[in-house]
């Protein structure tokens, strides 16, 4: 009797585990700083190249590649990745795409959408790209640039004097730069400085979300409650982002740290881009802070029989497991919080204010109760900076919430229910590894630069064409003045996408964002180069009822006398804001006609905010 | 010339030096601030004539002394004057630098180091570039100026003693020095606040660490990260991984990242040294003398937001005006907010056919507009007659006690 053959077919795992770095080689064996995280599985070319980010290791320094590492081979798959070494390249290589991976899954879970970039590239990550103590992201290559350079010879910190530090073995730096892509990707115009918040966004974001990060590392967070009795604000590798790259450029302290002093002052005074977006970073660190503490409360009281006071020696390790388990569910919210907010954000000319409002909106819409008080932490840790949001009465939560839309018709919802539909096919796919990986084969590599995966939902991004465009185009005209646009100039659709997200309590919850544009096309040298310009993100239901409408209304005598006033109150601002970084620029002094025309503008690439990476 | 100071200013071209001469009850009290003139920019005449009319000017009975010599900070513009064999025959009481210059602190001594490297580096890569003389000059403006910081350091006739300010403590920033008796001096930057001190380190960009390989001076930076069994040619590589391949502009891109940013790293420099600068006050009966050097806005900055500070500069009846009349050296804040209507000033400066903002000709006319009387170094535009001219050589200003 012949058997019958098994039909039983393995179908690949929907995770997969890598090594990386937890902070960066100068922790060294210390425990827990060799880590395996998991990602989503997608079929992988050498490189590794993916649906989304390839690495490209060239070495422009040196002018060769390095051979690529191929993820899928049976003996690096059997070890579950590569281990953590300085001396490979290919371990380099392997890390650079799990943080980038980690860095897009935790941008997807919050947003409910599936990332891509421009027009179904993919990003290129180059992990020796080039010889210098920096790392920056280049929208002109679509690729994060990682340096590797030589630690100071006289005040290295704890490293070898003359050792080779690689920025792209930092996970900070691999997060920092990956969420600039990602903010570029979402919010184009937040490269164009229109006000002191403008570049600070970016970079505080980009440090927001390399902080947090951190949480998910256990080990390291159990040890760390340990050693801090539960205060996680104390000095350490948790709250502080790429110590090795600050050791060894010699500032004998790591690159920046989450935790500051609220001081209004310093939102007064400081205008360099990193050391201003450190303001908000200390502020959502707070607010972390507080709705921990909020959380841990209870389990503190069990175990010290109501006191609240610590016994002396040692924690329990099972009140350590639960605290950290607390820490580590807060800080994944928060950074989901903080990540959702930007569907809530002014298409440009962002401020601090404007985020602290996308905040509050955004997580009151999913969650309308606040159970553990993180939107009252995260209001107060705002205003003790002496942030404020424009045009709000009070900082009480109602009135931070963005107004809601009066008197706008319905979205033209008949037009989007297919961009609806092949947004919600190509988020539910990514769950499923098997049908995610059919998109990329290495057979058609060549082809997929160009063309490629995802194709429906890039039309749903940024690159709005055909008829949606010209539906939501009209829709912007005929509506201009109530979306503080003026209806005598174009109005550009600068993005558009359907939202899914799964409530806490359940419910599905979809929406529609779009992003109207517009600009003064005068060249203004007041300005440096930089347009003055206009926009507002609308937020509707699926149905099509307006929601939301968050303006940064245009100059124009055709709004309402109250956007006028604020789009009065924005021009100063700039011109504020440029005055502010004249008094500093010595190139003013130095320069030509040519400079003095485009001088903001010039400082509108990442290669140059990382100069000496502060 | 009882009875009224003297405020002389030399005309040193793209540079700066003025002695200003105080009656005292015995004699007539000296001090100098800088001489220095830059290589892009010269006088009528040599700086090394103009340090001889200084020493002319300051010789009593056959014996040439000064009672204080402040170099605000260590630019050739400033200090170029010093190198003259000249100095060695005057007697100086007292010298005074920016505590950045004081050889026991570590701090001052790293500051110094990181700046010095850097104007060497990139001096020489401007050179093998082939850059024009004039964009050289602005990096061979920060090199040490070795001879002339001797002289600062170690020369003269006498025993001068050196002071490096300010001091570390704020309440000891204001004091009446035995050598120079009825005059009170502020020393208002540079601070020792952290703030500050950063914009001393000239930015540490690729291209810099990129001179410092290409200088030689640290050859094994070039080595390879990895073994060479990793390498793969570039040839190789498109034929075995052509789908990661880059195209050659995109390497290009790759590689010319930070190269042709010499001339604003030079430019960088150029304000990091100026950062260092001294920003002196005397006060001097009821004339309050404020000698900025060339003090950008981190300093500026500082001492704005110091309320004793700013009560003392809104005193300010004679303004050295900084950095040859450029922008940055005179924020807006001060010009507009804080200066009072009637004060006299003294640009020291000459047009440069290449950077045609310096001196910034609204920032002339808004002093002007404020009320303020304004002579230049290099031509007479309309001198107010509280200003006298000699020829080409300098500017008398006297001021009564």
């Amino acid at each position: 009797m012949a058997k019958r053959r098994s039909v039983f077919v393995e179908s690949p795992p929907a995770r997969r585990p890598l090594k990386i770095f937890a902070f960066d080689p100068m922790l060294g064996r210390a425990a827990g700083n060799r880590i395996t995280i998991d990602i989503t599985n997608e079929k992988l070319a050498p490189g590794p190249q993916g649906s989304r980010v390839e690495v490209v290791d060239y070495d422009g320094a040196n002018r060769c590649y390095y051979e690529p590492v191929n993820l899928d081979h049976p003996f690096i798959l059997m070890q579950g990745g590569l281990a953590p070494t300085e001396s490979d390249p290919r371990f380099h290589q392997q890390m650079v795409y799990a943080v980038a991976m980690k860095v897009i899954e935790n941008f997807e879970l919050a947003l409910g959408r599936r990332m891509t970039f421009r027009r179904s590239r993919r990003l290129r990550l180059m992990p020796h790209a080039f010889y210098g103590a920096n790392a920056f992201y280049d929208p002109k290559l679509l690729a994060i640039l990682f340096g590797y350079f030589r630690a100071d010879r006289s005040d290295p910190g704890p490293n070898l004097p003359g050792q080779t530090v690689f920025t792209c073995l930092s996970q900070d730096i691999i997060s920092h730069e990956m969420t600039h892509s990602l903010v570029h990707r979402l919010r184009r115009l937040f490269l164009e400085p229109s006000n002191r918040d403008v570049l600070a966004f970016h970079e505080g974001f980009s440090d927001v979300v390399a902080i947090f990060q951190h949480f998910s590392f256990q080990s390291i967070l159990r040890d760390k409650i340990q050693e801090t009795r539960t205060d996680l604000r104390s000095p350490s590798a948790l709250v502080d982002l790429a110590q090795q790259f600050g050791y060894t450029t010699g500032q004998g302290q790591a690159l920046r740290t989450a935790v500051g002093n609220p001081d209004p002052k310093l939102y007064e005074q400081v205008d360099e881009p990193h050391d201003r977006g450190s303001i908000l970073v200390a502020a959502v660190f707070d607010a972390f802070f507080a709705t921990y503490q909020h959380r841990i409360k209870d389990l503190i009281r069990i175990a010290t029989g109501g006191t609240g006071k610590l016994p002396e020696g040692d924690l329990h390790p099972d009140l350590v497991n639960r605290i950290a388990a607390e820490a580590s569910k807060t800080a994944q919210s928060i950074l989901t919080m903080c990540i959702r907010a930007f569907d809530y954000l002014p298409p440009i000319d962002v401020t601090f204010g404007d985020y602290l409002r996308a905040l509050v909106t955004a997580d009151f819409e999913l969650n309308p109760v606040d159970d553990y008080g993180m939107r009252a932490s995260m209001i107060e840790a705002f205003r003790s900076r002496g942030v404020y949001p424009d045009n709000v009465v009070s900082l009480a939560e109602e009135s931070l919430l963005w107004e809601p839309a009066d008197g706008l018709p319905e979205f033209p919802v008949e037009q989007l229910h297919s961009l609806i539909l092949s947004g919600a096919q190509q988020y539910s796919s990514s769950a499923e590894p098997d049908r995610f990986i059919q998109t990329v084969s290495s057979d058609d590599q060549e082809r997929d630069r160009t063309s490629s995966v995802g194709e429906a939902a890039e039309e749903s991004e940024a690159d709005v064409e055909g008829l949606v465009a010209s539906q939501l185009g009209g829709y912007g005209r005929v509506n201009a003045a109530a979306l503080g646009l003026d209806p005598q100039r174009s109005i550009a659709v600068l993005g558009f996408h359907p939202v899914f997200r799964v409530a806490p309590r359940g419910q599905l919850l979809v929406e529609m964002v779009a992003q109207f544009g517009q600009h003064d096309s005068a060249p203004d040298e007041r300005f440096g180069g930089v347009p003055f310009r206009g926009g507002t993100t609308v937020v509707a239901s699926a149905e099509g009822k307006v929601r939301y409408v968050i303006s940064k209304p245009m100059r124009s005598a055709n709004i309402a006398e109250e956007l006028q006033q604020q789009a009065k109150l924005r021009e100063q601002r700039q011109l504020e804001f440029v005055d502010h970084v004249d008094r500093s620029d010595p190139l003013l002094a130095w320069g030509d006609d040519a400079y003095v025309k485009n001088r903001i503008v010039r400082r509108m690439n990442f290669a140059a905010m990382h100069r000496g990476v502060r | 010339m009882s009875g009224k100071i003297r405020i002389r200013m030399y005309n040193v071209g793209f540079g700066d030096c003025f002695l200003v001469s105080v009656p005292a009850p015995d004699r007539t009290l000296q001090i100098l601030f800088d001489c220095g003139s830059h290589s892009a920019g010269p006088g009528p005449r040599k700086v090394e004539e103009v340090a001889a009319d200084v020493i002319a000017e300051v010789t009593v009975n056959g014996k040439p002394r000064i009672d204080v010599v402040v170099a605000t900070h260590r630019h050739q513009d400033h200090v170029s004057g010093f190198q003259s064999e000249l100095w060695s025959k005057v007697e100086v009481g007292e010298v005074w630098m920016p505590w950045t210059e004081d050889p026991q602190d570590p701090q001052a001594r790293k500051v110094l180091d990181t700046q010095s490297r850097l104007a060497l580096h990139l001096e020489s890569a401007m050179v093998a570039l082939g850059l024009a003389d004039e964009v050289v000059s602005v990096a061979r403006n920060s090199l040490t100026n070795a001879k002339a910081m001797r002289t600062l350091h170690d020369g003269f006739a006498g025993q001068a003693e050196r002071r490096f300010l300010p001091p570390k403590e704020r309440s000891n920033c204001s004091f009446s020095p035995a050598c120079l008796p009825g005059v009170k001096v502020h020393i208002l930057g540079p601070s020792h606040d952290p703030d500050v001190i950063r914009d001393m380190d000239p930015p540490a960009t690729e291209s810099y660490l990129r001179l410092q390989v290409a200088k030689g001076s640290r050859s094994d930076d070039l080595k390879l990260p990895f073994g060479s069994n990793w390498v793969v040619d570039e040839s190789v590589f498109a034929i075995e991984r052509p789908y990661l391949c880059l195209k050659p502009t995109e390497v290009g891109r790759i590689i010319n990242f930070g190269k042709g940013e010499e001339f604003e790293l030079a430019v960088a420099l150029d304000r990091a040294v100026n950062g260092t600068s001294l920003m002196i006050m005397l006060q001097i009966g009821q004339s309050y003398l404020l000698f900025p050097g060339d003090a950008q806005w981190g300093t500026w900055s500082v001492a704005l937001s110091d309320p004793t500070w700013r009560t003392l500069l809104a005193r300010t009846t004679f303004l050295k005006v900084g950095h040859h009349g450029s922008h940055n050296a005179s924020p807006r804040e001060f010009v507009e907010l804080v200066l009072s209507n009637e004060f006299l000033a003294d640009v020291s400066t000459r047009p440069m056919s290449r950077w045609k903002y310096i001196p910034k000709s609204q920032l002339l006319a808004a002093l002007k507009g404020k009320g303020g009387k304004l002579a230049r170094s290099d031509k007479d535009e309309h001198d107010p007659p509280e200003f006298e001219r000699v020829g080409d050589k300098y500017v008398d200003l006297e001021v009564f006690l």
